[in-house]
């Protein structure tokens, strides 16, 4: 059992990351129509990974609520609205608008859905200022360069700011383009070489943590 | 000058009484001109002067008529051939420059199929262009794969756009100088588009990953036979503060994976740190909660809090739902994580892995919990609210060192080095890459190039 | 506790109720203040003025409900400058959350230009894969999007013809506000398949963009709603983005003051406790 659990998932990967990594040095339309093949196989799975989740959530609320878990009732709830949802989905065809008339799915969508999403990334703008008033205090040398560079950006990225302090756009623009992205090119290769390493290791078989479990 | 007041006009706006020549009754226009000057070599050079410079102002017209009249030189050394590295579909032209290609003159690039070659004047132009454009120079060859030197005319004739070309059919090239209504077209050449298996041109690409796989495949061969030092990371050392405070005040340790899943660098460091932390919670009897985006994340991250009660001696405090699954959905699960946070008021909490939007909503709300808070992260569009709101931030590849630094495996302590060592030499190309480019422009120079294009990405 | 600690531990809330002012009250009052092109912004605006007609623009809305705000305005102008140019305009997404706000925008502006659907633009709809849908687009469009969101086949539609795959596409633009987003664009569309590509995102993720923007992988960047606003300017259809400008001027001001508050409180706290100390 051991050997389809580790030993055929390992040899798996390495024959297909060896495969496609060099794939991307090989221009002939038979490599590309391998790639194609391979990432409508992507498309499939991923359609696949959608159903898993979907009954995991199920799975898991289930228990709760044959249970009777602290909280089983928002469980309930939860169930009430998939299953609503997935209903409506269904007899909408999947469907927001049908020739310009909204249809039930849409209505769900455009009324609950829209709403709470944008509630939630909504209530960003005000933790942003909480934060910030707790935490852009100049205790340090460093900490007082972030406070200056925050307030031009801020200033020079709004009208007003650039109204008030006309050379605030320009010295925010500056601060950008040029610090900005030398340091987020810095932080890019680091992470882009921390990505490749990992993908060698797993590829080769180093490193198994995506297997599941923990060490052997 | 002259004995009267006429005078023959030599280029000059005076006016002229014309002689009265034979009609007046002199013998010739010589005579009638030694009458009129009192020095008769004098009537000379001004003739002579005259036609001097009569036949100057006329001598461009007839330059440039004789100019026109001269034929076009058809383009010189013409070679047609499959386009090197590509899928097929493509043929490129090279050719020699000629001293008069100028913007007023210019080159068309002709096409036919077939495998015999055509009359010149049934091909089909496909370009047109003025003949001071398109050199070597300016395509996008490295000097490995560059077919011929830069001052040499390149086009590159591609499926699309009014042409068609198909692997395997023949097709005779052609290119003609065009100047005015006149036209030279060199002799047809023949090629056969062809998709080729490699692409010469990215083998630096394949050559410094392969150096850099070497490189840390060595780094990991050393760290199995010594010891590799890694710098202490100071955000290592508040994680055991955290968990002490947490069990000093009886309160939960809450722990985070992050967005993404088991196949992203940041969620296996965070599953490996997830050991250390839950072998410290499981030693001193904290409780721990790490809540879960993904379920295969979920799956890994429990074997591995099993095994870290395991090694600390105490499996019976394992609770099999310390790991759990809320959603994928990423403001549900920030929703719900908050709501945990307000409920149980954990007393530390981790952020570790991939964030997104909810980053801030997490730990904003911990903070307002009053719990000690540490994060590490290499989603960079996040970082600044972990830094504001957080007591410890692990930076990028911080997060990936910690889990090294924790773990202590050979392997993970091995890539580090490698990376590192990978790091030290962009940092070493980029100093010389700048140096070399410099030189480059100053000098008007093309030998930095041999350095540079073995770090240049060239399709 | 003296005024200055009370100030440092103020209740969160009251710092909530400032900030909802500083939001309501320019939306109820609008001021008007004018706005900077930025270059970045006029990266993408220029290149589609220079598009000639029947180009064919795709346009990936890749984000979902959350970031409405600041990425709705950007596709109706976008949309907008696109119908106004004539161009053939490809709509998709890779969010499946962000399917139906899609295609309402899309539907919306389209109506408002006078376009029909098939013969002007086609929304494509969402596909799962992700990044994968751009690589199977890179190779065939028809094979990845076999219909568009209404059930109509795409072979065939009038707009899609002479578009065989993504190389076919003059020009893109991703709006993305995450992953799958701009950067999945460039590295599995734009790098392999050699079309120009240009980037709009939340203002969040701007700043991790401008490495993309400075080396030339995407020739323009809309940022946020700062970004909607200037385009808004740019092709002189005012709508929510610069309505929504004089909200924001007002909350960073107020953030700003706020921070210069807190720094004022607490050197003073700290000067205090260092007299009591010495």
């Amino acid at each position: 059992m051991n050997f389809f659990r580790r030993q055929v998932p390992l040899l798996i990967t390495l024959i297909t990351g060896i495969v496609f990594a060099a794939q991307y040095y090989v221009p002939h339309p038979a490599s590309e129509q391998m790639l194609t093949s391979v990432t409508k196989w992507l498309q499939i799975i991923g359609g696949f990974a959608l159903v898993l989740g979907v009954s995991s959530l199920f799975h898991v609320h289930a228990v709760k609520i044959r249970r009777k878990e602290v909280g089983w009732g928002y469980s309930f709830v939860l169930y009430v609205g998939m299953l609503g949802t997935i209903a409506v989905g269904l007899w909408s065809n999947g469907k927001e608008a049908i020739d310009g008339t909204m249809t039930a799915f849409g209505w769900v969508y455009n009324f609950m859905m829209v709403p709470l999403q944008g509630t939630m990334f909504a209530i960003l703008a005000f933790f942003i200022a909480s934060a910030a008033y707790r935490s852009f205090r100049a205790r340090s040398r460093e900490a007082a360069v972030l406070l200056i560079a925050a307030v031009i950006v801020m200033m020079g990225r709004v009208p007003l700011g650039e109204y008030l302090i006309p050379i605030s756009g320009d010295l925010s623009q500056w601060i950008l383009n040029v610090l900005n992205a030398s340091v987020r090119r810095a932080i890019l290769i680091g992470v882009s070489l921390g990505t490749v390493a990992l993908s060698i290791k797993i590829i080769f078989g180093m490193e198994r943590s995506y297997l599941g479990g923990g060490k052997e | 000058m002259l004995k009267t007041s006429a005078s023959f006009v030599l280029g000059s706006s005076k006016s002229s009484t014309y002689p009265r020549g034979y009609a007046s009754g002199f013998d010739s226009p010589v005579a009638l001109l030694d009458s009129r000057f009192e020095h008769p070599v004098l009537w000379k050079a001004s003739v002579f002067l005259l036609v001097a410079v009569l036949s100057q102002s006329w001598l461009p017209v007839f330059a440039q008529t004789a100019e026109t009249k001269k034929a076009l030189s058809p383009p010189q050394d013409v070679r047609v051939f499959d386009t090197p590295s590509d899928g097929g579909g493509s043929l490129t032209v090279l050719w020699a420059p000629a001293s008069d290609d100028s913007a007023a003159v210019k080159y068309q690039i002709l096409l036919s199929e077939g495998p015999t070659p055509p009359d010149p004047a049934a091909m089909k132009v496909v370009a047109e262009f003025p003949a001071n454009q398109r050199y070597v120079r300016e395509s996008k060859w490295p000097w490995w794969t560059r077919p011929t030197t830069g001052d040499q005319h390149q086009f590159a004739l591609r499926n699309g756009k009014g042409v068609e070309l198909k692997n395997g059919t023949t097709y005779f090239v052609t290119v003609a100088k065009v100047s005015g209504d006149n036209r030279a077209l060199a002799t047809p050449v023949q090629a056969t588009p062809e998709p080729n298996w490699i692409n010469w041109n990215q083998m630096n690409n394949l050559l410094l990953a392969l150096l850099f796989g070497g490189i840390v495949f060595y780094a990991i061969g050393t760290a199995r036979k010594r010891e590799i030092f890694l710098r202490r990371i100071p955000g290592l050392d508040a994680v055991d503060e955290a968990i002490g405070r947490a069990t000093e005040l009886g309160k939960p340790i809450l722990y985070m994976t992050g967005a993404h899943d088991m196949s992203d660098p940041s969620t296996i460091a965070a599953a490996v740190i997830l050991g250390r932390v839950a072998k410290r919670a499981a030693a001193y009897g904290t409780d721990l909660l790490v809540p879960h985006r993904e379920p295969i994340t979920m799956a890994v991250c429990q074997e591995i809090t099993k095994q870290a009660y395991l090694e600390a001696g105490k499996p019976d405090l394992y609770k099999d739902d310390s790991n759990f699954f809320i959603t994928s959905d990423q403001f549900s699960y920030t929703a719900a994580v908050d709501g945990i946070m307000l409920r149980k008021k954990p007393a530390a909490n981790f952020f570790m892995g991939h964030y997104f939007a909810e980053a801030l909503l997490l730990t904003e709300t911990g903070a307002s919990t009053g719990a000690i808070q540490i994060a590490g992260t290499d989603a960079d569009h996040q970082l600044p609210f972990f830094v504001t709101t957080c007591d410890y931030t692990l930076i990028g590849e911080e997060l990936y060192a910690a889990s090294a630094y924790l773990s202590r495996e050979p392997v993970q302590v091995g890539t580090l080095r490698g990376q590192d060592i990978g790091k030290a030499l962009i940092l070493g190309v980029l100093g010389i890459g700048t140096i070399l480019a410099t030189l480059g422009v100053m000098l008007d120079a093309q030998w930095p190039h041999i350095f540079l294009d073995v770090f240049k990405d060239v399709k | 506790m003296t005024f200055t600690e009370r100030m440092l531990k103020i209740d969160r809330r009251i710092i909530f109720l400032v900030i909802g002012l500083c939001t309501l009250l320019p939306l109820l009052y609008p001021v008007g203040l004018p706005i900077k092109i930025s270059p970045e912004v006029r990266g993408v605006y220029d290149h589609i003025e220079s598009l000639p007609e029947g180009s064919v623009f795709l346009l990936s809305l890749d984000f979902d409900p959350a970031s409405k705000p600041e990425l709705h305005p950007q596709a109706i102008s976008l949309l907008r400058h696109a119908f106004r140019k004539n161009l053939r305009v490809i709509a998709m997404t890779l969010w499946v959350s962000g399917t139906g706000m899609a295609d309402q925008v899309v539907t919306q502006v389209a109506r408002e230009m006078g376009k029909d659907s098939g013969k002007d633009y086609v929304f494509l709809g969402w596909s799962p894969g992700g990044t994968a849908v751009i690589i199977n687009m890179g190779q065939d469009l028809y094979g990845a999007f076999p219909a568009d969101y209404s059930g109509k086949p795409t072979k065939g539609l009038s707009v899609l013809q002479g578009v065989a795959s993504l190389r076919d596409v003059n020009y893109a633009v991703s709006l993305g506000a995450g992953n799958p987003g701009v950067e999945a664009w460039y590295v599995f569309g734009k790098d392999k398949y050699k079309f120009e590509l240009g980037g709009g995102c939340t203002g969040v993720m701007a700043p991790g963009l401008y490495p993309l923007l400075r080396s030339g992988q995407i020739n323009g960047l809309i940022g946020g709603l700062r970004g909607a606003a200037e385009y808004e300017i740019l092709i002189d259809q005012k709508g929510k983005a610069v309505a929504g400008m004089d909200a924001q001027s007002a909350t960073h001001l107020a953030i700003i003051v706020l921070v210069i508050m807190c720094n004022l409180f607490y050197f003073s706290s700290r000067n205090r406790a260092r007299q009591q100390g010495g």
